[in-house]
């Protein structure tokens, strides 16, 4: 739907992070790396980044 | 009880707590995980019904449900400062909120577009602007449009994970790697330095030595195949902490005062045991 605010299991805040990695992944760079740059140590705080679908936009003309 | 600091960036924190216990260490990490009070957002008014911006009318209708966009704006750090706020209900007004224990913001956005945290307008002081600025909390399309005041208070996490301020907090014994003088230039003990995960040890004039013991992790991954060459063991005394804060707080805040709320606590169990 749209991106947590924050980790489910650490609580570290994941929200901020998103616009960022989908612009960097997009224009071609390595996800890994981008993760790496944006401080994202641990891998419950990456796989919120990485397995996450944001659906927000489809959902949001039927509101 | 000493604390050496390895690291103290704005928002993470790295440091050695020296001649202690294992006991005292695990008091200092559930004191810094749900003990440390930080502002949120408690409390969010929705306007409902139509929005008027420049004669044209906006629905106060969203694709989240207001419950939804009410926890996501909870979950947002606040800026915190111990001298400008105190709990609501020991503040001297008595728990009907005020400027000394409440901060107020207000989110006013019409759609199309992406409301932001950042779009949060504190109401008085101008630096108790949310510091992650660019957190999603809804998006609108056109002719959609909120209007929300909310409160932020003080708690602790005791009552909700909003109100936590630490996370990863995290400690190990401080590693101790011993290498055997007379094998450590042997091919086989060389080969460790490829097979350690976490790159603890480097060649130096064709010897094998120790670079960074404190990434360690104690996996004993290296002892088997230096046939005895390599030993490690681990210091009950010393302990290696890590812990990152949400930026509510700053890493060294947070850290003061959980060992002030430590043996404030250790203080009052002395008293309390003085006085049976």
């Amino acid at each position: 739907m749209i991106i947590p605010v924050r980790c489910f299991t650490c609580g570290k805040v994941v929200g901020s992070a998103y616009p960022e990695y989908v612009k960097r992944v997009g224009m071609g760079e390595d996800p890994k790396k981008v993760l790496d740059d944006l401080g994202f140590e641990r891998y419950c705080c990456r796989r919120m980044i990485v397995s996450h679908a944001d659906l927000i936009g489809e959902i949001a003309p039927l509101g | 009880m000493d604390i050496e600091i390895i690291e103290m960036a704005e928002r993470r924190g790295k440091f050695i707590l020296k001649n202690s216990s294992p006991a005292m260490a695990n008091a200092l990490r559930r004191t810094m995980l749900s003990d440390i009070p930080k502002m949120a957002i408690d409390k969010v008014e929705f306007h409902l019904g139509p929005i008027m911006v420049d004669d044209k009318e906006y629905e106060s209708v969203t694709p989240l449900f207001d419950e939804i966009i009410a926890h996501r704006l909870g979950m947002v750090p606040v800026p915190t400062d111990y001298e400008l706020f105190t709990y609501q209900d020991k503040c001297v007004c008595g728990g009907e909120g005020c400027p000394s224990c409440t901060i107020m913001y207000s989110l006013n956005k019409i759609g199309p577009c992406t409301v932001y945290s950042g779009d949060m307008i504190p109401l008085g002081n101008a630096e108790l602007k949310v510091k992650d600025e660019f957190i999603p909390i809804v998006e609108l399309t056109d002719g959609q449009a909120v209007l929300i005041y909310a409160t932020a208070v003080m708690g602790t996490v005791k009552k909700h994970v909003k109100w936590q301020a630490a996370f990863g907090v995290g400690y190990k014994y401080l590693p101790i790697i011993t290498i055997d003088a007379n094998k450590a230039n042997d091919s086989d003990v060389l080969r460790v330095i490829k097979l350690c995960p976490r790159h603890v040890f480097e060649e130096k004039g064709g010897k094998i030595v120790v670079k960074n013991s404190t990434d360690c992790s104690l996996c004993m991954s290296c002892v088997a195949p230096s046939n005895g060459a390599i030993t490690i063991n681990s210091d009950d005394k010393n302990f290696f902490f890590t812990f990152e804060t949400d930026g509510s707080l700053t890493a060294k805040q947070l850290l003061d005062k959980a060992t002030e709320i430590l043996s404030s606590e250790a203080s009052e169990l002395l008293s309390q045991v003085e006085a049976l």
